[in-house]
């Protein structure tokens, strides 16, 4: 009985955090779609929406988190004491964090005090340490000298000391940056009467959706009406619980006392790197089912029955067009996406998604396994997402909007709604199956090992919940990156015709699908059956992945921060009476996002 | 009977043939324009998104010929008129913070809109200006009638109504909170933040007065 309780309270936390995760990045999606989508365009994108907050009220919403976050990590950190190499994680951790949040706080207030003019002696001090890259640039420099300093003293007596410092003035200087940070942006804005909050435009989704619940019901009068109110629900409902078998980060592991009992309050301080801890272990999945990415592939077709009976139900040609669209459409490319997903099949051995992951940790990401599956599964699920350029369900110049024609107000949300949330599991499942979900190359359950053919040429030691909260922001960033690209699809090629959709559909994906079938069994076999020389092979092969990965991934963290720091040159031209008195005032004022 | 051939079929043309553009793999998978497209889209993402978040991009009226986002976002942003535009009218002030307007209705009578409304006052007895000027008692200008043609400003003879304001008028929910009485005219300054003009005035009774009135006679 307990544990049917205790399973049905784990089952409904993870699932509703998961259901909250795709609806809300389904919300900011829409944000980035008409936002993001304007800036290609070289627009500012819709950011009316504001809420104005009484200063009172906004000075303790910059306070309220950073006090809370200073005392918490203050609090942890003196209350749990910890001995031995945690010393140093511990150190290298929070000195990390230090420098990261203080240059941050810098840079934006030295660009605050930047862009309204110096108004106290501190905005001076700011000003006088020069642009605020350089800020940055110093931030950067403090990053590697830290880290390479603790490398340096790391086996000797220095490198005692040195972790004993970082471990105390770590956090301190942690919160101090916290504390610091917020308390200038609420000392700045004191005589401001009101604060507009506008969440760099994403109180806008938000708006508009709370519109369409106040809008008008509309159902045609020769509608089937069950069915016309059931469509929506239909769409939306698959595209939210396909998530369920998507782990989103490793198996969290809970500290056990002497008799076994699990405490739920401790997690295990750190585990050993194969193999899953059997007691204690709590999935950051909904439902471990043993039949996996199948149970995806079902309940996403199902997706097809809400279109299809939406433009059925709506008794209009143009929606009915568009459901047959739809429904052929998908069904199409499901066979495709199915198809595809055989080959990874192969190559994991396996249904199961963790299990996946966890292949892929230990070799390397699927999408080098598995390129051409890659580029056929992403292709395909573009086009089951039904955007663009595969909207040909809903093609506005030939068929109005498609199936959804006659919704309106929330039904026709949710629609729309479902179309975002699928473009977020679909990368939220590629992520997982093609890169390593919320494995990271080189990070292990026990810390990073960086090792070239069994020679390890870096090793520490990492506590284990930063390296499952590391695994979950990789997984969460993967899926962000994916949905961008679809996104960025999406804002750059024109629509399908209809004949052309089929024939890429059956006469180009479908053969190149069912060859990387063949294919792979062929080079499955033969790397099963060539012996344990061809092991080693594959080893060193998936070792030389992991490393471009890793180096890959370091040289953009570099071209982003050069490319973030890097100023343009503008020319000004004061040829008209207006622009004299632009400049006179010192040029129009200049919006930033969030404003 | 011979039929000359040489006048049918394909004339000779000169020039040079233009070649007909290659069909290889490339263009029949679209793959590579495609990723061509993707990386313009992306590069105007990536620039723009990095100017707007971190407050670096163009001022659009200044800056307006560089590439980026130049949408001004109005009200936040607004692009200033330029010095001759007619906007909102305004009343000028004397040295003593009274209106200039001596009440001719000038103004009135060359508003092709008739949009203004003057009452004319008599200044009281013994005042040197008595007589000689009178003074609006109520000036009031329908801004939703007027057509900003300018008329006004040029029929005055005291250059006390000017359009030199540089503000439009705002969008209102009501037609009566269009129609701006003497003390909201007053109250508007000049592009120059000034109440007065560049044209000195000078009272009846000054030395420097050019004129006639009742103390100095003919």
């Amino acid at each position: 009985m307990n544990d049917i309780a205790s399973f049905a309270i784990r089952f409904i936390a993870i699932g509703f955090a998961v259901a909250m995760f795709a609806m809300n990045l389904a919300v900011v999606l829409t944000w980035v779609d008409r936002r993001q989508g304007a800036m290609i365009q070289d627009r500012v994108g819709p950011n009316r929406a504001v809420a104005w907050l009484p200063t009172p009220i906004a000075q303790g919403l910059a306070l309220g988190p950073a006090v809370l976050l200073a005392v918490g990590v203050l609090g942890y950190v003196y209350t749990h004491e910890v001995t031995g190499p945690e010393v140093e994680s511990r150190g290298l951790l929070f000195s990390q964090l230090a420098v990261l949040l203080l240059w941050l706080t810098g840079c934006v207030i030295a660009s605050q005090v930047k862009a309204r003019g110096p108004k106290s002696s501190f905005d001076l001090w700011i000003q006088s340490l020069g642009e605020p890259r350089f800020i940055f640039f110093g931030g950067l420099v403090a990053h590697v000298a830290l880290f390479v300093l603790s490398l340096m003293l790391r086996d000797g007596k220095g490198g005692e000391t040195f972790a004993a410092v970082t471990s105390t003035a770590g956090p301190a200087l942690f919160a101090f940056a916290a504390l610091a940070g917020a308390g200038y942006a609420a000392f700045s804005i004191r005589k401001e009467k009101r604060i507009g909050l506008r969440l760099a435009g994403l109180l806008h989704p938000a708006a508009d959706g709370l519109k369409t619940l106040f809008k008008e019901d509309f159902v045609p009068p020769n509608a089937d009406k069950f069915l016309f109110n059931l469509a929506p629900f239909i769409s939306f409902f698959p595209a939210l619980v396909v998530l369920a078998c998507v782990p989103f980060a490793d198996t969290l592991c809970f500290a056990t006392d002497a008799s076994g009992k699990i405490q739920l309050g401790q997690l295990a301080s750190s585990v050993p790197r194969v193999g899953v801890c059997t007691e204690g272990a709590l999935k950051i999945q909904v439902v471990d089912l043993n039949i996996g990415i199948l149970y995806f592939f079902a309940i996403a077709g199902t997706g097809i029955v809400g279109a299809a009976l939406a433009g059925w139900a709506s008794d209009n040609k143009y929606s009915l067009l568009g459901g047959l669209r739809a429904a052929s459409q998908m069904v199409s490319y499901e066979v495709t996406m199915g198809l595809t997903m055989i080959g990874m099949i192969m190559v994991y051995g396996t249904l199961q998604v963790d299990k996946m992951i966890l292949w892929q940790q230990e070799n390397t990401w699927g999408v080098f396994a598995q390129p051409l599956a890659f580029v056929l599964f992403f292709t395909a699920a573009v086009a089951e997402s039904k955007r663009i350029p595969f909207d040909i369900p809903e093609g506005e110049s030939e068929i109005v909007a498609g199936y959804f024609t006659e919704y309106a107000g929330m039904k026709f949300a949710m629609f729309f709604f479902a179309e975002y949330i699928a473009v977020v599991t679909a990368s939220a499942l590629m992520a997982a199956v093609f890169f390593g979900g919320w494995s990271l190359p080189f990070v292990f359950r026990d810390g990073i090992h960086v090792s070239l053919a069994g020679t390890p040429l870096f090793d520490i030691a990492l506590p284990h919940g930063g390296v499952v909260a590391l695994g979950a922001i990789g997984f969460i960033l993967k899926t962000i990156v994916l949905c961008w690209l679809q996104l960025t699809i999406r804002w750059t090629l024109p629509r399908f015709r209809y004949d052309q959709l089929m024939r890429l559909g059956w006469r180009n994906l479908l053969p190149a699908s069912l060859a990387n079938i063949l294919l792979t069994g062929f080079v499955v076999m033969a790397i099963r059956t060539a012996g344990p020389g061809m092991e080693s092979v594959m080893a060193v092969l998936s070792n030389v992945c992991n490393l471009v990965l890793a180096l890959g991934g370091l040289g953009l963290l570099v071209w982003f921060a050069v490319f973030m720091s890097t100023p343009r040159k503008r020319k000004q031209i004061l040829a008209t009476s207006s622009a004299q008195y632009a400049a006179e005032v010192g040029g129009t004022r200049s919006l930033r996002m969030g404003a | 009977m011979t039929v000359n051939t040489k006048s049918l079929g394909p004339r000779k043309v000169s020039g040079v043939p233009v070649a007909r553009s290659q069909r290889g793999a490339g263009v029949q998978t679209y793959i590579p324009e495609v990723a061509r497209g993707m990386v313009i889209v992306m590069k105007h993402f990536f620039q723009n998104t990095k100017e707007m978040a971190l407050g670096q991009r163009n001022d659009p009226v200044l800056e307006s010929i560089e590439e980026g986002i130049n949408t001004v976002s109005y009200p936040e942003q607004r692009r200033p008129y330029p010095t001759r535009f007619r906007g909102l009218h305004r009343l000028t002030h004397r040295d003593d913070g009274s209106p200039r307007c001596v009440a001719c209705l000038c103004c009135s009578t060359a508003c092709p809109a008739q949009c203004i409304h003057i009452e004319a006052g008599e200044y009281p007895e013994g005042d040197p200006k008595r007589g000689y000027e009178r003074f609006p008692k109520r000036f009031v200008i329908d801004e939703l009638r007027c057509v900003f043609c300018g008329f006004c400003v040029e029929a005055c003879p005291c250059d006390a109504i000017r359009m030199d304001t540089g503000m439009h008028a705002a969008p209102y929910d009501s037609r009566d909170q269009f129609i701006f009485e003497k003390d909201l005219l007053m109250n508007f300054p000049g592009r120059d933040g000034s109440f007065a003009t560049a044209n000195p005035r000078h009272e009846p009774g000054e030395p420097s007065h050019p004129g006639i009135d009742r103390v100095h006679g003919h």
